[in-house]
């Protein structure tokens, strides 16, 4: 994993993603209530996935269609949200694994409207960023149970 | 992505030294094009106006004419490329931090090059571009490419050589077929802004023969134009190819000679190209991918990739549901002990990869039962049934992995793994 280590980076994708990330996970915890009930941990689940998402494709940028796709999704979830949540519980029950390239159209933002190359070239991006991503939270969280 | 910086620093002295081997001035201006994206603007709103602004270049010229970096090369102009192309490089790779876009980001420039189609010092430098991206798309690809793809760069750099030779003998050529080659990027640029052109590449013979033969050429051209719509890779492919380089022609347009025994048809050298493009972007993937270097075959990695993709969406997914229910008591100093951990994690995980990593964090839960996280502080809300199932359906795949990555008839590996190996 040589591209994804830096020292001290100060602007690198994964120190803004880190600083997005905290900070919306501030604002997140700032009106936790005390206490948690089940509906409640998943509205909280649901919202710290869509920040973590929506921090690393800002801190990405719109250089990158699929951080783009990702952004647009997000401003326009309310008028999709029902929607993608239908479709996305759907194609996790039903998930297979299958080698076609439509399936990875489906994985990656974005991934639709472009050309296999290309989607390439974005899968390997969203790969690395992905990774960043899931380093962080796992910082994240050994950091918050200790 | 600072790693990448640095890797690609050291790429750099391999880029500034293909470059340099062709001594042409076209080459220095070149640098200007890829140092645009460092000051700060995008590098194709940057293109648009270079397009029409020609004192722009001018002014480049002296710049770089300034810079008189060390080197043992003849000319200040070449060696002034080559201070350019080191700091441009970084700064593009800073821009963007990662080496895709910085690939994609100075390719992307190539389509613009052709509608800067005033005189024929543009062309030069255009047609100079090429050589370029050659060693700049190895080297952008480099910490995932280096294994691989050394063989790449080196008949980059072969090529470039025999350019420089080629651009040596043949300076007034270029300048001459100018207006031949103003009039095909006109008409190429009617084409799909995505144009990749490919080309029969010219042999590097007289200058005045040329002429003829590129007419033909430039139609044959064009209609690979319309017809490919490719996009990058374009000095890949010219690297790539054993024919000889020709010089990096008045055009920006992929050379591709249709190697002997192969089929000639304009459509079909694009789509050998493309094919060409998108196995370069399997392999590139495959090195993302852990454990995927046996693979061998578009279909089983393409599902390596999607598998792969999808664990990671998943953990992201199970680390947010542990972040919401986890206390959270990091809210001054959050970034401080951040930062830390990320130079501690480099340092405690030197050699995991993508997949390993995602391994060591489902182990440590394996022991408990699934509806419950270790160590949080409180009451153990249940887990959500959605990650559950999640969890369940990704456990025997993650296990699965674990399971293929410990050798065969090891008695080591975590407790509860061991007897099911057994």
């Amino acid at each position: 994993m040589t591209t994804l280590i830096m020292p001290s980076n100060h602007n690198s994708i994964k120190t803004r993603f880190t600083y997005r990330f905290a900070r919306s996970l501030k604002k997140l915890n700032k009106n936790r209530p005390a206490s948690q009930s089940m509906k409640e941990t998943y509205r909280r689940y649901h919202m710290i996935r869509v920040a973590s998402y929506a921090s690393m494709a800002s801190a990405v940028g719109p250089k990158r269609a699929w951080s783009r796709a990702v952004l647009w999704k997000i401003r326009n979830r309310t008028l999709h949200r029902t929607l993608m949540k239908k479709s996305r519980i759907h194609a996790l029950r039903t998930r297979k694994v299958s080698g076609n390239p439509n399936d990875l159209r489906k994985l990656v933002p974005g991934g639709e409207g472009m050309d296999f190359s290309r989607l390439l070239n974005e899968t390997a991006h969203y790969i690395k960023c992905l990774r960043t991503q899931v380093q962080i939270m796992k910082n994240i969280v050994d950091h918050c149970s200790n | 992505m600072d790693s990448e910086d640095n890797v690609d620093k050291g790429f750099q002295q391999r880029k500034g030294d293909s470059i340099l081997n062709c001594a042409s001035s076209g080459i220095v201006t070149n640098s200007i094009y890829e140092k645009v994206p460092g000051i700060g603007m995008s590098s194709q709103s940057m293109f648009k106006s270079t397009n029409e602004v020609d004192p722009f270049y001018g002014s480049g010229w002296d710049s770089i004419v300034s810079l008189n970096p060390s080197g043992n090369f003849g000319g200040s102009s070449v060696v002034a490329q080559n201070e350019f192309a080191n700091s441009h490089y970084s700064v593009v790779l800073e821009n963007q931090t990662v080496n895709f876009p910085s690939e994609s980001g100075l390719v992307d420039m190539v389509p613009k090059i052709p509608s800067f189609g005033s005189g024929s010092y543009s062309e030069m430098v255009s047609s100079f571009r090429m050589p370029e991206c050659g060693p700049i798309t190895e080297s952008g690809c480099h910490p995932n490419y280096a294994r691989s793809n050394i063989g790449g760069v080196e008949r980059a750099l072969t090529n470039i050589a025999d350019a420089r030779e080629h651009c040596q003998n043949s300076e007034d050529g270029i300048l001459g077929v100018s207006p031949n080659g103003k009039r095909k990027r006109k008409a190429s640029m009617g084409a799909s802004t995505k144009n990749v052109e490919v080309e029969h590449q010219k042999d590097p013979s007289g200058d005045t023969s040329e002429f003829p033969k590129e007419d033909d050429d430039k139609k044959q051209k064009f209609e690979q134009n319309v017809g490919a719509n490719l996009r990058n890779k374009q000095a890949v492919k010219q690297a790539k190819d054993n024919s000889m380089t020709a010089e990096p022609s008045k055009e920006n347009y992929i050379h591709v000679r249709a190697k002997r025994g192969h089929a000639t048809n304009s459509h079909s050298l694009a789509e050998r190209v493309r094919r060409e493009r998108i196995s370069e972007r399997m392999r590139l993937l495959q090195e993302l991918v852990p454990g995927c270097n046996k693979i061998t075959g578009k279909a089983v990695m393409l599902d390596e990739i999607i598998n792969y993709v999808q664990s990671l969406q998943q953990q992201v997914e199970f680390l947010s549901m542990k972040l919401a229910t986890v206390n959270p008591e990091l809210d001054a100093d959050i970034e401080r002990i951040l930062s830390k951990d990320i130079l501690q994690f480099r340092s405690n995980n030197p050699a995991t990869h993508g997949i390993g990593s995602g391994l060591s964090s489902p182990h440590p839960f394996m022991g408990f039962s699934p509806g419950t996280f270790p160590g949080v502080p409180g009451s153990n809300p249940p887990y959500h049934p959605l990650p559950q199932t999640l969890w369940n359906n990704d456990l025997q795949s993650i296990l699965q992995m674990g399971f293929d990555a410990n050798p065969p008839g090891s008695n080591l590996g975590p407790n509860g793994l061991s007897k099911m190996e057994l």
